[in-house]
């Protein structure tokens, strides 16, 4: 470049070209900066927009609203209450001030600061899901809480709702409880809508109908700040659908005098353990269903303290488990049930068939006795089943065999779970050469054949199985999927009900008229002769059932059973005295069973509850108690 | 290479009593009030920023510390610079020109030493409780020394010792600079370096064998000199969504800014992303994100088109100088502005990637504002100072 001088000082005279160039570069650069910007904010700006909408909106579930549960007549057994709970949102807490922050945390809310950290590291969410630590808190202390943000970073109070169960541990096995979701099952169960922190039906109808109780959560779109913290609520993207209440089969009523029957028979007895079932023969409807001990489960609907849930989990009468359906005990007597019904259906006998009794019978060198050890003589059916004749019925057990004995079983219900509309039900152990051969590698042997006829050896039931069995004996032969939920009452005013279904059926009804006759006969034989008196027609069968080891005085502990069934209007006529024609219908609508685990008194303390709870059902107003047969005391002795 | 003394010798004297006896209307009409009114107007746009990011913070505006107050501060402080050294002769800092590269090696020196960071930088010194980023003040006093310089050597520009020469002087700064590390403003100087050298009328050939030695020198720089997260922040700029909680988040997070505010923006205060905390360093290098997302390209266009003004009005007055020095010094300035509004609302808008240079006017940051302010005190010092102001 030649540079020209203007005048006569030493100059450096400006280019004209490259202010030129430079000129250009200012203006095409500008000119660039703005064509971009044109493109981003005019032509994409939606997409932008979009973008930017996005990034600080999140969808966040909304909860429904849980459904009730209502008793047979409307009463509601649960309801929803509102409850502040505390949540720490693990990411937000500075590990630096862990310690501290958790110390006052939980001198604030009356916890131990390390059941706080076992709370937040066992939270199946990540770091940025809220962590539940405490329900119920107190008003002034969530207020507290809510504005100590600078002493107790990480944390938040909310407001949710939790359930309170109005009946406590009446209801409480029937009803359940919620709990957390655990890390295991948070994979499955998030595809489905459920939080981190969120609760599932455990146990009961709370578990069994989680899906219709739930509803579906919607979703709202909330604006958050680059920390995470919501700043407003944009809007309501998915209305939440609220779940569905339910109507129970049980009233209210009838569990209270159900329970108040097994309680006195309980407390008089010193039992330890006991269950009452109602059941309505003609379409499985369980009306009462009370398992003893039982628990609160409120205390589970307050976040449940490791402590005492493990004092529930260690008590020896597991308290926890429903016994009515997920505990399986020998039936003993009540058994008896499938080998006279099947001797009678496959003609191996006919009502008029009579068979000697003996005080014992011999096999392969070992002897099987009679219970009152002499035996009754030359017996039919009747007399059999009345009298509970053991040597009767190893004799009819043998006829059938254990595989034809294992089918009349399997057509009464026995061995393979009710489908019962509540969890973890026992499946109890028909034995049959296959079942032998597969639990053990070994055939049945006869003095098992003998067993399996008298309710003893293998055989196992549910108290839940050995009534609806009596329950197909009352209504000729329909064995019933027994539920305790008769109504689905959908938000949205749909009920859908739940209709009966037949799980099975005994096609025999000669023989089960038969068996419904001797079944009276039971008490009018006066085998179970404190029943005799009353002014209702009962027909049933006790059972004594022999487990463990044997006493002091040689004797092994024993349950005692009684199943039993009225038929529909049972109140004697003098044109009936015996209701011998009244227990050949097949209209029965109520159906009771009662266990006594571990029974040890000097009578059958199960009839004297289901005498006491037909008292209370039908109003009977003279007291046909007899306490003094719940005396502790050795029934073998006094027979 | 030499840098000669004030030269009375061709009538100093005279000159000085020219200016004294010229009557304030003449002194008045050479003094670019365009170039104030657009210098004006764009710290106006940076205040309504540091204002939205107050009001955003919940911040009290006046509170102490207020982005807003400080900004205010910083403001006045700049236009008091500006006057003082609008008065001032700027002849004499042909005189100081090897005392202020010497400052200037100082106080890059001193920031490298007792400066603090973030992340291990030392970019800050602290006076009187201001955080002050000596390598702005650098920028200017480079300009000098380079003006200075290149002006002295007018005639032997075909030369390539010139650009030798310009080099060796802008070499020591660079490097300082670089150490801190401070990868940003060490472009800047080169930049400056390299537009004065253009203009100054250095030899086009000399000047195309000195870039393609730069080019060839980059895969050594790379491996070198630049650090981890530069290049990490360069690498996110050719792919910002293959990183995006990392380095791509500020690209990503500026672009969707910018894209938001539409033809007409979201308005002062209201942009999402600035709300929302999204955008680090919003009142600093990303500043245009947020003046685009609340302004709209309207906005935008504005604050460029004052940009441009304001080039137009630093480029008349280095034509318009019979002084070499002033011509080289408008032209330094001038390259300085254009290289950090082209880089850092290239930044922004995703054509350019992370280098950390601030928005000159509208960013927050008192240094930057006081440098410029006294690079404008010295054009206009320039501008009334010819013997002959107008054409």
């Amino acid at each position: 470049m030649v540079s020209v001088y203007l005048d006569d000082r030493p100059s450096l005279a400006p280019s004209r070209l490259r202010f030129l160039v430079f000129g250009l570069a200012v203006v095409v650069a500008a000119g660039a900066l703005s064509a971009r910007l044109f493109a981003l904010q005019v032509s994409s700006t939606s997409h932008y927009t979009a973008l930017a909408v996005a990034n600080r909106t999140v969808l966040e579930p909304l909860p429904s609203t849980r459904g009730v549960i209502y008793d047979r007549s409307g009463v509601p057994l649960v309801s929803n209450v509102a409850s502040y709970s505390v949540k720490i949102r693990p990411a937000d807490l500075p590990e630096s001030r862990r310690e501290e922050v958790l110390a006052l945390l939980g001198s604030l809310i009356g916890m131990d600061p390390t059941d706080i950290n076992i709370t937040i590291d066992s939270n199946p969410g990540s770091r940025y899901d809220s962590v539940r630590v405490a329900q119920d808190v107190d008003p002034t202390v969530a207020n507290f809480i809510a504005e100590a943000r600078q002493e107790l970073p990480g944390v938040e109070v909310v407001v949710e709702t939790r359930r309170r169960y109005d009946s406590g541990p009446l209801f409480a096995h029937i009803l359940g409880y919620l709990g957390p979701v655990s890390a295991e099952e948070l994979p499955d169960l998030r595809p489905r809508g459920y939080l981190p922190d969120d609760l599932i039906g455990r146990a009961g109808v709370e578990a069994i109908y989680e899906e219709a109780l739930r509803g579906q959560y919607g979703s709202q779109l909330v604006e958050r700040d680059a920390t995470g913290r919501r700043v407003q609520v944009l809007r309501t993207e998915d209305q939440a659908i609220a779940g569905s209440s339910l109507r129970l089969t049980i009233d209210k009523r009838e569990q209270e005098l159900a329970e108040k029957a097994l309680r006195w028979g309980m407390a008089k007895a010193k039992l330890k353990r006991g269950v009452i079932i109602v059941m309505n023969p003609q379409n499985g409807e369980i009306l009462a269903m009370v398992s003893l001990p039982s628990y609160d489960n409120n205390e589970f609907a307050e976040g449940i303290s490791a402590d005492d849930y493990q004092a529930l989990l260690k008590d020896p009468q597991k308290p926890l488990v429903n016994h009515a359906i997920s505990d399986q005990y020998p039936p003993g007597s009540t058994y008896k049930l499938v080998a006279g019904t099947g001797t009678l259906a496959d003609g191996k006998i006919t009502p008029e068939t009579r068979i000697r009794t003996a005080g014992y019978l011999t096999i392969g060198g070992a002897r099987f006795r009679d219970w009152n050890g002499v035996g009754f003589g030359l017996c039919n059916i009747f007399c059999g089943f009345g009298h509970s004749s053991d040597t009767f019925f190893y004799q009819a057990a043998a006829m059938l065999g254990i595989d034809r004995l294992g089918y009349w079983a399997k057509k009464l219900g026995f061995g393979a779970p009710s489908g019962i509309d509540l969890p973890y039900e026992a499946a109890g152990i028909v034995p049959t050469n296959k079942w032998k051969l597969d639990t053990f590698g070994l055939p049945i042997y006869p003095g098992e054949v003998y067993l399996a006829g008298i309710g003893q050896g293998y055989d196992a039931v549910t108290p839940l199985q050995l009534l609806n069995a009596y329950a197909a004996l009352a209504n000729g032969g329909k064995v019933y999927r027994p539920h305790v939920v008769s109504e689905i009452i959908r938000p949205d005013g749909l009920v859908q009900a739940i209709e009966p279904e037949i799980i099975s059926e005994v096609d025999a009804p000669g023989a089960l008229k038969t068996m419904r006759r001797a079944a009276r006969n039971v008490v009018v034989s006066r085998h179970t002769w404190n029943l005799v008196d009353l002014p209702i027609v009962i027909a049933g069968k006790t059972g004594t059932a022999e487990f463990g080891t044997p006493g002091p005085q040689g004797f092994l502990p024993f349950h005692n059973w009684f199943v039993s069934f009225v038929p529909k209007d049972p109140w004697k006529r003098p044109s009936d005295p015996h209701g011998w024609k009244a227990i050949q219908r097949t209209d029965s609508e109520l159906a009771v069973v009662v266990f006594s685990y571990n029974a040890g008194t000097v009578g059958n303390s199960s009839t004297e509850i289901v005498k006491y709870y037909y008292q209370l059902h039908f109003g009977i107003k003279k007291d046909y108690r007899n306490p003094h047969l719940l005396k502790r005391g050795d029934f073998y002795v006094m027979d | 290479m030499s840098i000669r003394p004030l030269d009375l010798s061709v009538g100093g004297g005279a000159r000085r009593s020219e200016f004294v006896t010229r009557r304030v209307g003449v002194v008045w009409r050479a003094f670019d009030l365009q170039l104030v009114t657009y210098a004006a107007l764009l710290v106006c746009f940076g205040l309504a920023m540091a204002y939205s990011n107050s009001a955003t913070a919940a911040v009290g505006l006046f509170e102490t510390g207020s982005v807003f107050l400080r900004g205010l501060m910083w403001a006045v402080l700049a236009m008091i610079a500006f006057l003082l050294v609008s008065a001032f002769d700027y002849h004499w800092l042909k005189t100081f020109a090897w005392p202020l590269y010497l400052l200037q090696l100082g106080l890059l020196a001193l920031t490298l030493g007792i400066g603090s960071g973030v992340g291990g930088t030392s970019r800050w010194v602290s006076i009187a409780g201001q955080q002050v980023q000596f390598s702005e003040i650098a920028k200017v006093l480079m300009i000098v020394v380079l003006a200075n310089y290149l002006g002295s050597r007018a005639g032997r520009m075909g030369s390539l010792w010139s650009i030798v020469g310009a080099g060796i002087l802008a070499g020591p700064p660079f490097l300082l600079v670089l150490l801190q590390p401070d990868l940003g403003t060490a472009l800047v100087l080169g930049a400056i370096l390299a537009g004065m050298l253009f203009m100054s009328g250095a030899s086009l050939r000399w000047l195309g064998a000195s870039a393609a030695a730069a080019v060839a020198a980059l895969p050594f720089i790379w491996t070198y000199v630049l650090q981890d997260y530069q290049k990490a922040r360069l690498t996110a700029f050719l792919d910002p969504l293959s990183d995006l909680q990392g380095a791509g988040y500020q690209l990503y997070q500026s672009q969707i800014a910018v894209g938001s505010g539409g033809l007409f923006g979201r308005g002062l205060t209201n942009g999402s992303q600035n709300a929302a905390g999204l955008l680090p360093v919003d009142t600093t290098d990303f500043v245009f994100a947020i003046l685009a997302e609340e302004l709209g390209f309207i906005g935008a266009v504005v604050v460029i088109g004052l940009f441009v003004l304001l080039l137009w009005r630093i480029l008349v007055a280095g034509w318009r100088s019979k002084d070499p020095f002033g011509t080289m010094f408008a032209c330094g300035l001038a390259t300085w502005i254009l290289f950090q509004l082209v880089v850092n609302v290239g930044m922004v808008i995703g054509v350019m990637p992370i280098t950390g240079i601030p928005l000159p006017f509208v960013s927050h940051g008192g240094s930057s504002l006081i440098s410029i302010a006294i690079g404008l005190g010295i054009i206009e010092s320039i501008n009334v100072r010819q013997g002959r102001a107008e054409w």
